[in-house]
């Protein structure tokens, strides 16, 4: 396939009209759900139920049902809590600084996305609150000054995660808002029912696509995407903190910040995609979501796969180079040690089968990109495994070694995390378009200043 | 595409640039030659800050080449010449790198084999830190760079005459193997440049932390060189529009930079473990501690402030203020990196005209070896078919 370098790609696909465009969005809105969606619902409603009522079980006895013990203090819990708030980093990446880089094509994927960033974060924020084994004493966890003198521990980077969390969430609903006020106009003005009427009618706050309301508009989502943009970075920067602060050899490391940042973007390039596939297909989506867009998300996985990979191989090379014996044989226990295999399954699932995407063939190919996304949430998931668990299994003092074995509930919490995530974003399909109408509209075919009737693409 | 097109009409450059290169490059040879002479382990350390400070430009301005390739970005192409010129330091980095190799005894104590005995941790690094594999690890990254710089500025070249639109493919390709080669390299050549001045000390991000400076420094050299070629005329068509995102880039660049500077100085501190915080501490010794303040200020405070703002970034005079200043920022940094591990200024900073000589030197080169491109070759790539896209650009 040989490219024009002289014309810009289009990124809307089969030369569609506006009517087309705002029909084809629209449609899971507009028709009533199908078999396929009660069969999703049902599978992932079961997840969130099986989670749910262990985690019921947990509350009622405590958190002895998990298999956390001394030394690993810190495991699922914390694990998949560093899990789902990468999950969320894709949204914000590709709605704010894929914005300020101007790539057009994130307008076909920014809305669903970032719904995902916001379900994902709402995933993350469940597990330090049940981490801590008392859940009902989490407000405490807001600084504000209350009768008993209690205060946060304002120089722990703990503390620090709930405000970067929490503001995290606040401006990635704002942001998701601020974009879907034209489209709830749209919905407003198109449908039939007055119940949804009403509905649409409040959430869009008096939008009527005049010129003035859409010059505020850019203005006001450039100014969020500027926002959001050091925001999305330092999230996962302060979830490194938690970790590189403390003296333990495999957590004291400086380059965490930067890597941490790196392998949320990747993880969550990877969930994006790997929910994109199915979403593109059912819901006939195939000409806003191309193939093009896939095959650049995949670039990113692949960049972030190396950039990943850089990082374990300088940590490594340091912890040789520092000549400290304690920081080498963290290393070498991440290695080789009892859990070998998990370091080994986070090195084959982040750095090897990512490289699969240098061939263009593979990063077009739907069940490849399938396999090595899904390879890569694996591998996520383990290297936060490896960074934390097999991190603590090895103390300082030998006779303080030990080594942690998952229970049905720490599995089962997981599993039910899923079942939230997935739940949410199969409701979100059918309650909002899962694409901005009024951005598509603007990078399709006809929309740029420049046109004069089309000739450059005939 | 054609060049009528584009109407790009070649103007040389004004003679003087070249006799001002030349002049500040002989000067400042002259002036290093004594220099060595009159303090050798000063003139080293020196010469190592600006040695590092040629490869930010020259391998960072390729780096940025590269990025263009790879990202398939349109509004760089009207000014990727001018990276180009700049990028044609990398191959001089081999002859540039000797003064460094016949002086690591003065600037690498881990060169010295008495008191590596002396030194279990050194011993624990001496098969990565010993001469010859020093050496070998230098050249080789100078040749990787220079393979790569070669074949894609020949391409980009080649395409001023012939327009070809497979060598922009071509370039596309290797500049995508060469982005992660570059990763490897950069942060392997700051442990062994810069962070091994002081070999007891390790830091994993110090690698980042260079090139977070590197970039910095290219985009600064690239936006002087810019704004002054559109201020003269050499330049048609290129609207701030384009230069918009040299300070948008430079911009985020900056705070990068702080981030990265930040999240180093912060875990130590927290850490507080002194196999690590000795390196902190050094530079806050005496008069050292001036310098660190300084640091904030000049590479991140002054900039971000000034480039914080939409209009600040398309206006061209502002841009070129402060491009400047990077470059500044940039050489205070890697000053500030290398010269407290200097025997003789661990108790603070003491002035000297030798630290005044090799920048002079550096920036003299860099001008004449932009000069002497810019006579041979287009100040545009008017042959890239991206070029009208690029043109055409607008915010």
């Amino acid at each position: 396939m040989s490219v024009d370098y002289t014309i810009e790609p289009p990124v809307v696909h089969g030369r569609l009209s506006i009517a087309q465009i705002e029909e084809m969005v629209v449609k899971p809105l507009d028709t009533k759900p199908d078999k396929k969606f009660y069969i999703a619902i049902t599978i992932s409603g079961t997840f969130l139920m099986i989670g749910a009522v262990l985690l019921l079980i947990t509350f009622y006895y405590g958190i002895g049902m998990w298999g956390n013990n001394q030394p690993v203090g810190w495991a699922f819990g914390i694990v998949n809590f560093v899990f789902w708030i990468g999950i969320g980093h894709a949204g914000t990446l590709i709605s704010a600084i894929l914005f300020l880089l101007r790539q057009k094509w994130r307008t076909g994927i920014a809305r669903f996305a970032e719904a995902m960033t916001i379900f994902a974060v709402m995933c993350a924020g469940i597990f330090p609150i049940i981490h801590t084994g008392r859940p009902w004493l989490a407000g405490y966890l807001m600084p504000y000054p209350n009768q008993h003198g209690i205060w946060v521990n304002f120089t722990s980077p703990l503390v620090w995660d709930v405000f970067a969390v929490s503001t995290y969430l606040t401006v990635s609903l704002i942001f998701w808002y601020t974009g879907l006020i034209p489209d709830f106009a749209t919905l407003r003005d198109r449908t039939t029912s007055k119940v949804k009427k009403t509905i649409y009618s409040i959430f869009s706050l008096g939008w009527r696509h005049s010129h003035r309301h859409w010059q505020h508009y850019e203005k006001t989502y450039t100014l969020l995407a500027g926002f959001a943009t050091p925001l999305v970075l330092s999230v996962h920067t302060i979830v490194s903190f938690d970790f590189a602060v403390s003296i333990l050899p495999g957590w004291h490391t400086t380059i965490l910040p930067p890597y941490f940042v790196a392998g949320a973007i990747f993880s969550g390039f990877a969930m994006v995609v790997t929910v994109l596939v199915f979403v593109r297909k059912i819901f006939d989506l195939q000409q806003i979501i191309t193939l093009d867009h896939l095959d650049k998300m995949n670039k990113v996985i692949l960049a972030t796969s190396m950039m990943v990979g850089l990082a374990y191989g300088t940590e490594f090379f340091i912890a040789w180079y520092s000549g400290v014996a304690v920081e080498q044989f963290a290393f070498l226990n991440r290695a080789f040690g009892p859990y070998t295999w998990a370091y080994w399954i986070m090195v084959t699932c982040n750095v090897l089968f990512p490289q699969l995407f240098w061939f263009k063939k593979i990063r077009r190919s739907i069940p490849m990109m399938m396999v090595i996304v899904i390879l890569v949430n694996i591998g996520m998931w383990f290297e936060r495994f490896v960074i934390i668990v097999v991190s603590l299994h090895r103390d300082f003092l030998p006779s303080s070694w030990g080594m942690f074995i998952p229970t049905l509930y720490d599995v089962g919490i997981l599993i039910g995390s899923f079942g939230l995530f997935f739940t949410l974003v199969i409701l979100f399909t059918k309650a909002l378009p899962v694409i901005s109408i009024s951005e598509i509209k603007a990078v399709s075919d006809g929309a740029q200043p420049s046109y004069h009737g089309g000739e450059n693409h005939e | 595409m054609s060049q009528t097109e584009v109407n790009y009409q070649k103007k040389e450059l004004p003679a003087i640039l070249n006799k001002v290169g030349l002049v500040l490059l002989v000067v400042g040879v002259l002036l290093g030659i004594i220099a060595f002479f009159v303090d050798t382990t000063r003139a080293s350390f020196n010469y190592l800050v600006s040695y590092s400070f040629l490869i930010s430009i020259g391998v960072g301005a390729f780096f940025l080449i590269t990025l263009e390739y790879v990202t398939d970005a349109i509004w760089s192409v009207p000014i990727r010449r001018i990276t180009e010129f700049l990028a044609a330091i990398i191959p001089f980095l081999a002859i540039l790198v000797i003064p460094i190799l016949f002086n690591m005894h003065e600037i690498f104590h881990w060169t010295h084999e008495e008191v590596v005995a002396q030194d279990n941790v050194l011993q624990g690094k001496a098969s990565y830190l010993n001469i010859s594999f020093f050496t070998v690890r230098v050249f080789a990254f100078i040749a990787i760079w220079s393979f790569f710089y070669f074949i894609i500025v020949r391409n980009s070249v080649k395409q001023d005459s012939s327009g070809e639109q497979n060598l922009t493919k071509i370039n596309s390709k290797f500049s995508a193997i060469f982005i992660p080669v570059f990763a490897i390299s950069i942060s392997i050549t700051a442990i062994d440049l810069l962070m091994s001045v002081e070999p007891h000390w390790f830091s994993t991000i110090f690698g980042v932390y260079y090139f977070s400076g590197t970039v910095i420094a290219s985009l600064a050299a690239v936006t002087i060189a810019a704004v002054l070629l559109k201020e003269k005329g050499y330049l048609p068509k290129v609207t701030n529009d384009h230069l918009y995102s040299l300070g948008a880039l430079m911009f985020t660049f900056v705070i990068f930079w702080a981030y990265i500077a930040f999240s180093q100085y912060m875990l130590i501190w927290y850490a507080d473990l002194p196999e690590e915080t000795f390196w902190f501490l050094q530079r806050w010794e005496g008069s050292w501690a001036i310098f660190s303040i300084l640091l904030i200020i000049i590479k991140f405070v002054v900039p971000f402030i000034v480039l914080l703002s939409r209009p600040a970034k398309l206006n061209p005079k502002r841009l070129k203020y402060i491009a400047v200043w990077l470059l500044f920022a940039h050489l205070f940094d890697l000053f500030w990196l290398v010269m407290p591990g200097m025997p003789g200024m661990e108790n603070g900073y003491v002035f000297s005209w030798i630290d005044l000589v090799f920048p002079i030197a550096a920036v003299g080169f860099v001008i004449f070896l932009f000069s002497m491109k810019a006579k041979k070759q287009n100040l545009m790539p008017v042959g890239d078919p991206k070029l009208k896209r690029g043109l055409d650009f607008h915010l």
